[in-house]
């Protein structure tokens, strides 16, 4: 059997398999069309190893005539796979390529196409072409040419992944088609033997890898070690057999009969060193070509130890971005974190690689959309490139949605962060500026980044609530000595207006017993003035005096007598207090319980301190309310009510504020724990102390039922007062 | 003419009260301490004293107090800048036979009234 004829059984076998392994990978149209190329390269190589081995004159001609079925159809397949590769609409084109196609396969079987065969190279039949043949023949390089037209127009647009992939393409089709266009040498008595048996298999490896894998090499380093690979073990394994064949005799001269001994030891030597080698070029080669890429990985990995060092998260945020930017020369970057309160993912920065800009990106994401909830379930970086392939190949809603989503946020690659198991954020990269693709290198890189990142975050927002934390406790302190200094303070107020309210007083008292009936009219006018002036003095006094008042009753310890007080007391002398500290105008407060109520037995300026919690609380509420969910006729209510159950009266005070969270309402009465939600700014005592007096003081039980953006409900059951009166 | 003791450690209350009252035909006088007023009350037997309970030296109560070991017959006003309910203020000046308690600031003419009616 000739060379000529192995290599096309081998050729064919390898075409069949894969054209079987296509179709089983994939269904999508481009995989069919790529299962079909292969299938005719099967053929094709299936009837020239007949031809090619057979010693018949006649069968050697329809050998080559069958084997045209097959190698019509090449390049019509070649162009129709590069078609849909490129998403490109050439419908009119690929028609008339099929339509070509199937004309001259019937004329295949006539004399017209193939009428005869010459030896060629003295070992096996080859046919000759006819004009009918050229013609086919220029039609089939057309369509070839064409294909490679059309692949280079889009490389020009491509990004990331594609661009990365028709450079396979390229090399794909250099290879094969240098090979394959030796096919036809022969044909016109050109005396070059037919290579395309050897190159069109590495062709359609090349180009089966480049379409069915999603995450591919860039083909600097497939090439490289492709190459380097080659070379060594060329190296290793042929070192030895031309050892061998040069020097046999002067082997055997010296050492006898064993003379392959040495030649083996040789290739077992070499053999031995060669990967060692091989890993060591592989490296150095690899150094030079990635020397950009890993120098900025390196610098990621730098700043992400760095990260966590940097307490103020806005910072921290924006170094992100700008290192990602500037180093790895993204033209985007974004980072995206999760907002518990409405249960959204929110842009905290953004930054754009190069000044021409496009759009603004969307603010939030909901934590139940379907991209997030992708990142959620997989964990993995997501590429756009692959999202956009894993479409075309099986297309459905939700990655439809998602690639939508992607686009929307300008996103590239989006890598995922997460802390517990739980999504915390988000980065968003855009392009890199030089048109290179996202390697699994960089991948991996991100990952570590973003991880750290999330950690770097954690801590940031750690330090800034702690902060905020420090900060509450330091205004309880000065509180607390602003209780235990009002005693001598509203001392020291009321004498001074008491001092005023006689001073004005007894002026007011002098000017009414003068006679001025002698003065001159603008000297009454004058001291009518005066008079005004000196009761206006009074006036404010009375006032002062009434907010220093205002000031005792809240800072004062009080006994802890128990007393019998009903409900509207207690309601009426909180709300005294607390309108100098909550617009009371901006809500409704609701009495809902009977006339009748029973009083209670408890000591009213601790109820009052309860009340005046709940009221102030729930304004809180309300307000963040107003101010998170911007609801349409918004408006706070606190709703009082009141039940007996036998001996206890149960008190509900009901809002319909922002609400707490499950997992925060744990931790509603530990002290100094405060939400923005509920407790009250500035100490996150008051739970606290509520519950000490409602439990401690009065016997009595405080529960608290909270459902997120609907309300908070505070339950209170207390000892009802013995009727004495 | 009835007889009015201010007591009060601020210069300012003292000069325009005792100059108040004095236009109402009373025989006003003043003291700036505790310890002056026992002198006072002892030589001078005012009907009414208006006590402030705060003072700089004894203050208002424990002047009353020494007061009353001489002379159970004084009317007294009290008058307090703060909390009344705190140690037990209220509740020893009941027991001293205080006539009224009065909390600062109030308008002058409402001192006048409760002073008036306690003269009556």
């Amino acid at each position: 059997m000739t060379v000529f004829a192995a290599s096309s059984l081998i050729l064919f076998v390898f075409s069949f398999v894969l054209s079987i392994l296509i179709s089983i990978f994939g269904k999508a149209k481009l995989n069919r069309i790529w299962a079909l190329f292969n299938l005719s390269v099967a053929i094709w190589a299936l009837f020239i190893f007949f031809a090619s081995n057979t010693h018949n004159e006649g069968a050697a001609i329809l050998y080559w005539k069958l084997a045209h079925i097959g190698g019509l159809f090449i390049s019509i397949f070649f162009y129709h796979t590069i078609c849909v590769f490129c998403d490109i609409n050439r419908k009119k084109t690929i028609l008339f390529a099929y339509s070509q196609g199937i004309f001259f396969l019937s004329l295949c079987f006539t004399d017209l196409f193939i009428s005869s065969v010459s030896i060629a190279f003295n070992s096996f039949y080859y046919n000759n072409a006819t004009v009918t043949y050229s013609i086919a023949l220029t039609f089939w390089a057309t369509f070839s040419i064409l294909g490679l037209f059309e692949l280079f127009r889009n490389y020009r647009t491509a990004t990331g992944t594609n661009r990365n992939k028709i450079r396979y393409l390229f090399l794909g089709f250099l290879i094969g088609f240098l090979g394959g266009g030796t096919y036809f040498m022969p044909m016109y008595g050109l005396k070059v033997y037919p290579i395309g048996n050897f190159t069109i298999p590495v062709y359609s490896v090349i180009v089966t890898y480049a379409i069915l894998r999603y995450r591919i090499l860039d083909i600097r380093i497939a090439v490289t070690r492709t190459g380097l690979f080659l070379a060594v073990y060329t190296l290793v394994l042929g070192l030895p057999f031309a050892l061998a064949a040069r020097t046999k005799y002067l082997l055997i001269a010296a050492y006898g009969p064993n003379w392959w001994i040495i030649p083996l030891a040789a290739m077992a030597a070499l053999a031995t060193i060669g990967p060692f080698f091989y890993v060591h070029l592989q490296r150095k080669t690899e150094e030079a070509l990635l020397k950009e890429q890993r120098r900025y990985q390196n610098t990621l990995k730098h700043a992400a130890i760095g990260m966590t060092r940097i307490r103020n998260l806005q910072k921290l945020l924006s170094l992100i971005t700008h290192i990602v930017t500037k180093t790895v020369r993204i033209d985007y970057a974004a980072i995206y974190l999760y907002t518990a309160q409405t249960n959204e993912f929110t842009l905290q920065v953004f930054r754009e690689g190069n000044r021409e800009r496009r759009r603004v990106p969307p603010v939030k994401l909901s934590a139940d959309s379907p991209l997030i909830r992708w990142l959620h379930l997989n964990k993995d970086p997501m590429i756009y490139d692959e999202i956009k392939r894993v479409l075309q190949d099986a297309p459905n809603p939700v990655g439809r949605k998602i690639e939508e989503q992607m686009r929307h946020i300008l996103a590239s690659v989006i890598i995922p962060s997460f802390l517990d198991q739980k999504l915390s954020g988000f980065i968003v990269l855009g392009d890199k500026m030089s048109g290179q693709i996202y390697t699994s290198d960089d991948l991996n890189v991100f990952q570590v980044l973003a991880s750290q990142a999330a950690l770097a975050i954690e801590n940031a927002q750690f330090y800034e609530d702690a902060k905020e934390m420090q900060a509450q406790i330091a205004q309880a302190e000065k509180m607390a000595t602003i209780g235990t200094m009002a005693d001598g303070l509203s001392h020291q107020i009321n004498n001074r207006f008491y001092a005023l309210s006689l001073i004005a007083g007894d002026t007011i008292d002098t000017i009414k017993l003068t006679d001025t009936q002698k003065c001159s009219p603008e000297i009454q006018e004058m001291i009518k003035n005066i008079n005004a002036a000196l009761e206006k003095i009074q006036m404010n006094v009375t006032q002062g005096g009434e907010v220093v008042k205002g000031i005792l009753k809240y800072t004062r310890k009080g006994d802890h007598k128990l007393d019998p007080i009903d409900l509207d007391q207690i309601i009426d002398a909180t709300l005294e207090m607390v309108k100098y500290k909550v617009k009371l105008t901006e809500l409704d407060i609701i009495r809902e319980y009977p006339q009748e109520t029973p009083k209670i037995l408890g000591n009213l300026v601790q109820m009052q301190e309860v009340f005046f919690n709940f009221i102030d609380n729930a304004y809180d509420a309300i307000v963040e309310r107003r101010n998170t969910l911007k609801e349409e006729g918004y408006r706070g209510r606190i709703t009082i009510s009141a039940r007996r159950l036998e001996e206890r009266l149960e008190i509900t005070v009901r809002d319909n504020g922002m609400g707490v969270k499950k997992e925060d309402s744990r931790k509603l009465f530990t002290p100094f724990f405060t939400t923005k939600i509920s407790a009250r700014k500035g100490t996150g005592l008051g739970l606290y102390v509520i519950r000490n007096i409602i439990t401690e003081h009065h016997g009595g039980r405080i529960a608290f039922d909270s459902t997120y953006k609907t309300g908070t409900s505070f339950i209170l059951e207390l000892p009802i007062a013995k009727a004495i009166t | 003419m009835a007889k009015l003791l201010i007591v009060d450690d601020e210069e300012d209350v003292r000069e325009f009260a005792a100059n108040f009252f004095r236009k109402r035909k009373l025989d006003v006088s003043t003291m700036p301490s505790g310890e002056t007023a026992i002198e006072t009350v002892k030589t001078d037997c005012p009907d009414l004293v208006l006590l402030d309970i705060r003072m700089a030296g004894i203050n208002g109560i424990e002047a009353l107090e020494q007061i009353r070991k001489f002379n159970t017959s004084v009317k007294v006003i009290m008058v307090t800048g703060t909390k009344p309910e705190d140690n037990d203020a209220l509740a020893k000046c009941q027991s001293l036979g205080v006539l009224e308690y009065i909390h600062k600031p109030l308008r002058l003419d409402e001192l006048e009234h409760v002073v008036m009616s306690a003269l009556k």
